[in-house]
């Protein structure tokens, strides 16, 4: 029985594994000069690798997956769960493949009867302490140690003590209201801890005790205060930490796996959505080199249950009494097209929120031009003065993400990107601990996990840098490969258009006189809405301003929520309001028109790099919700002037002919025109304001809740709230302090 | 993901003639393995212009024309390090509308194409599927892991970030 089950064993690996890990390893091999390789032998099969790699990563290079817990690709080494021990040919004992570096002409045994009995054993020392309850883990079916099990372990238990001395009992800790512990699965291996303090940057889980008394946790009870905290649910093998939203809800062989994209900030990661029956159980993360790794912050990971609440599902007009009024689609429409018949085209204006689509942006801005409009503003306002967002390397993000790994100094002007952009602030991170890149930040103090320089708040402070006479300016022109991220919230300020003046000069000076690499793009803008970089690339512009100040007899809103405009600022404004949540903006409207969220339709997102994704169809919208572009279009020829597309491949057609990167997809258009802006921006001085430059979120707990979505869960009110209390007693200490 | 534009004429030219060993297969069975036989030999030829089965597939015409198919490597559980499940090539159709059964609470769906997700040995195998069949097909290319060079010395490092504080 034992040894069918390692027979079987050894086929999978061998015959299976080859072809997935040789493809993936090419990375390793490809940037390697060949005289400084060296030769090992894998089972027999000679490799070459570059001095330094571990063993366990020469045997994947030869096609062999090492089992294991405790190694993982993107942490440190910790060698503490000895699952990938391997014999090595005249060492004496088994070695630890993960730690141990290769040397020339290593012959390594992955399937050898030693390694095979050190595996077993190692296994059977993991389960003396483990659980039997898989029938209700959490983890169930996707468990490494499940699987494992059945490939390396023994087929029975010798440990009869067990019996009368019952396996070791821990305590489950509290961290909180997203990650579930169940410490007495915990096989010890620390990824948890590893990746609080190395990608995190949280020094919150830790261990105590030693041997069999070990205990992971976080020594008194706290919250894990991460923004970043579900990865650990992820990198757990077992199922002591587990997701608390979605505990006992599905288990993982009964749901439809579908990709898409996360649209709750600007980077746009790659998730997977899971569903069953119609309902969306959870979101993971999924791999993406260039934009998240592997990883994915909390509001995108957990704020699902928001799709289920709060959602418009019936199309809706304010009657007389002035309430809103459940109706028919066709109502909704004639109600709107009366009003429009009687306003002229500079007296309409659409507003587009945060997470619209691009999709959706196009067939909204065809149809304001067709009624006669050029009124199309976006939320979120960008600086228009110079070139503004006439040329697109204004208002991207030119470096794009991987290259925050190959510069050497970073500069945040008016950004918090721990909140922001989680996963942006994680490849800095990760740069700064492995590449020793410096970071210095002009605005909120705020905590980034890291070590930083700290410039100032004052806008002045970017004119001294442009000029040389800031104290700072020498770190700066010793760079050879500068960053310069603004972040967008500072562009929402009275004088975003000089600050956009001057971190586009200095990026320029910078990227020409510090002899960067040709194809070194210094500036970026981080942005904070998943629509806004399509939004600017299709055409809409800025003009919260002027729609107050026309104050225009319709009003469009393209889900904007963000409380912007109000029915004070024009009170006979008929407006109508399309979105998926009951939010900000329908409440104010006449007529509400439900529409999909972003699991609901498949749709274009452009990231603050400028590359487009799309998210995909996983459950159909709720009630009578249709897909924005669709409601658009039967709007259309309800106002008799029908837009020219018919289906999404149509309308995908036309969003090419407005502007091509919309649809060349999962590339970055890179955009050179910074230089021309400069000039460009050269001619006008635009005034700095006095006032300091803040952060737009400070705190973790301004993180979880910031658009329809996130707001309308409740896990993340539950997570706002266990900061708040956390944050209590120092709020309270601090009030008795001075009263 | 990117559009691939179908294009006969480079994958295999109109006409062309290819071998058995490649064409083997492409009915989409689950959990067959496309890729080459051991033997290279030419076992028989096909010529490639009367390959089409969508003729005589069965498949509703609604569903040959208005479908879009996604030829990709499925990826990687994060929840998991194993990488088997993403060893082959996949296709699944654009999802659609699924509810709960009333009568049993079951997931319940209305389409035919929903649980059909054939698995090829390569990407090029996938297309001549989809040509074959007459779907319309887009591919998403396969993501790969960039691996960095560790090592265990790295935490005890004095002078470098890698330093660990935490236990």
């Amino acid at each position: 029985m034992n040894k069918l089950i390692i027979n079987s064993s050894k086929k999978l690996l061998s015959s299976s594994l080859n072809k997935n890990i040789l493809k993936s390893q090419t990375a390793l091999l490809s940037n390697v000069v060949p005289d400084n390789r060296i030769e090992v032998f894998v089972d027999d099969k000679p490799v070459l690798v570059q001095p330094g790699v571990t063993v366990l990563q020469a045997c994947a290079e030869a096609g062999v997956e090492i089992p294991r817990f405790c190694y993982h690709e993107r942490l440190a080494i910790a060698g503490n769960c000895r699952m990938c021990l391997v014999e090595i040919e005249r060492t004496p004992k088994p070695v630890a493949s993960c730690a141990m570096p290769v040397m020339k002409g290593m012959k390594i045994k992955t399937d050898s009867p030693v390694t095979r009995k050190a595996r077993e054993g190692v296994m059977e020392f993991m389960l003396v302490n483990h659980p039997l309850d898989c029938p209700v883990c959490d983890q169930g079916g996707e468990c490494d140690l499940q699987d494992q099990a059945m490939a390396f372990g023994s087929d029975r238990s010798r440990f009869t003590d067990n019996l009368f001395s019952g396996k070791r009992a821990t305590e489950d800790k509290n961290l909180g209201p997203l990650v579930k512990t169940s410490m007495n699965r915990c096989i010890h291996c620390t990824r948890c801890v590893r990746f609080a303090s190395e990608v995190a940057g949280v020094d919150d889980l830790g261990t105590t005790g030693r041997g069999n008394d070990m205990q992971i946790g976080t020594y008194v009870e706290k919250l894990l205060a991460s923004e970043v905290s579900g990865n650990v649910i992820d990198l757990c093998p077992v199922g002591a930490l587990t997701s608390k939203p979605y505990a006992f809800t599905a288990r993982p062989w009964e749901l439809r796996k579908i990709s898409s994209i996360d649209v709750l900030d600007a980077l746009g990661s790659n998730i997977v959505v899971q569903h069953r029956a119609g309902d969306v159980m959870r979101i993971l993360p999924r791999l993406n080199e260039d934009i998240n790794e592997e990883w994915l912050d909390d509001k995108a990971r957990f704020s699902y249950d928001g799709l289920r609440r709060q959602r418009l599902v019936t199309p809706m007009v304010r009657g007389h009494d002035g309430l809103l009024k459940p109706c028919e689609w066709d109502d909704a429409f004639y109600a709107i097209a009366d009003k429009l018949s009687r306003a002229s085209g500079s007296q309409i204006a659409a507003l587009a929120g945060g997470l619209a689509d691009a999709e959706s942006l196009v067939a909204l801005k065809d149809l304001m031009n067709r009624l006669g409009s050029e009124n199309v503003f976006v939320e979120e306002s960008f600086p228009g003065q110079a070139s503004g967002t006439d040329l697109r390397s204004n208002y991207v993000a030119n470096s794009g993400i991987t290259n925050l790994e190959q510069a050497d100094l970073v500069l945040l002007v008016g950004t918090n990107p721990r909140y922001e952009a989680p996963l942006y602030n994680t490849r800095i991170r990760k740069s700064l601990v492995h590449n020793e890149l410096k970071v210095a930040l002009i605005g909120s103090q705020v905590n980034l996990s890291y070590e930083y320089d700290y410039l100032g708040d004052s806008a002045q402070i970017l004119e001294d840098l442009l000029n040389g006479k800031h104290e700072y300016s020498k770190f700066l022109a010793k760079a050879k490969k500068p960053l310069i991220v603004l972040g967008s919230a500072a562009l929402q300020r009275k004088d975003g258009d000089a600050l956009l003046n001057l971190a586009t000069r200095l990026s320029e000076k910078l990227r020409t006189q510090n002899g960067c690499p040709n194809d070194w793009r210094v500036f970026n803008v981080l942005h904070r809405w998943a629509s806004q970089v399509a939004a600017l690339d299709i055409g809409y512009r800025s003009g919260i301003e002027q729609i107050k100040a026309q104050k225009p007899k319709i009003l469009y809103l393209l889900g904007a929520d963000e409380d912007l405009v109000s029915r004070v600022d024009g009170d006979d404004t008929f407006i109508i309001y399309q979105g998926h949540h009951g939010d900000r903006g329908a409440e104010i409207a006449d007529v509400v028109l439900p529409g999909a969220a972003y699991t609901e339709k498949s749709a274009t997102y452009v990231n603050t790099e400028g590359r487009a994704q799309q998210a995909s169809f996983v459950v159909a919208p709720p009630g009578k919700a249709k897909e924005d572009w669709q409601i658009l279009r039967a709007l259309s020829d309800v106002l008799g002037n029908p837009l020219p597309y018919d289906d999404l491949d149509a309308l995908r057609k036309r969003m090419g002919e407005v502007s091509p990167t919309l649809t060349s997809y999962d590339k970055i258009e890179s955009a050179s025109f910074l230089p021309l802006s400069v000039s460009l921006s050269q001619k006008v001085k635009p005034a700095l304001s006095k006032e300091p430059i803040r952060a737009w979120q400070t705190e973790l707990g301004d993180f979880y809740m910031t658009n329809p979505i996130s707001r309308a869960s409740l896990t993340m009110a539950r997570c706002v709230q266990s900061f708040k209390k956390t944050n209590e007693p120092v709020k309270q200490t601090q009030a008795n302090a001075n009263p | 993901m990117s559009l691939l534009v179908r294009n006969f004429s480079k994958l295999n030219p109109l006409g062309s003639i290819r071998s058995y060993s490649e064409v083997v297969n492409v009915f989409g069975r689950r959990s067959v393995d496309t890729q080459a036989a051991d033997e290279k030999k030419t076992i028989a030829t096909i010529p490639e212009n009367t390959e089409s089965v969508k003729e005589v597939s069965g498949h509703p015409e609604v569903h040959l024309t208005g479908r879009l198919a996604k030829i990709y490597v499925p990826p990687k559980n994060s929840m998991q390090s194993g990488t088997f499940g993403t060893r082959r090539w996949r296709i699944d159709f654009d999802n659609r509308d699924r509810w709960e059964n009333p009568l049993m609470g079951w997931g319940s769906s209305g389409d035919p194409l929903s649980s059909l997700q054939p698995e090829f040995g390569s990407k090029e195998d996938a297309i001549v599927y989809c040509q074959r069949m007459g779907f319309r097909y887009v591919v998403e290319e396969e993501r790969e892991i960039k691996r960095r060079i560790k090592s265990y010395g790295a935490n005890y490092s004095w002078n470098k970030r890698t330093r660990v504080s935490t236990k």
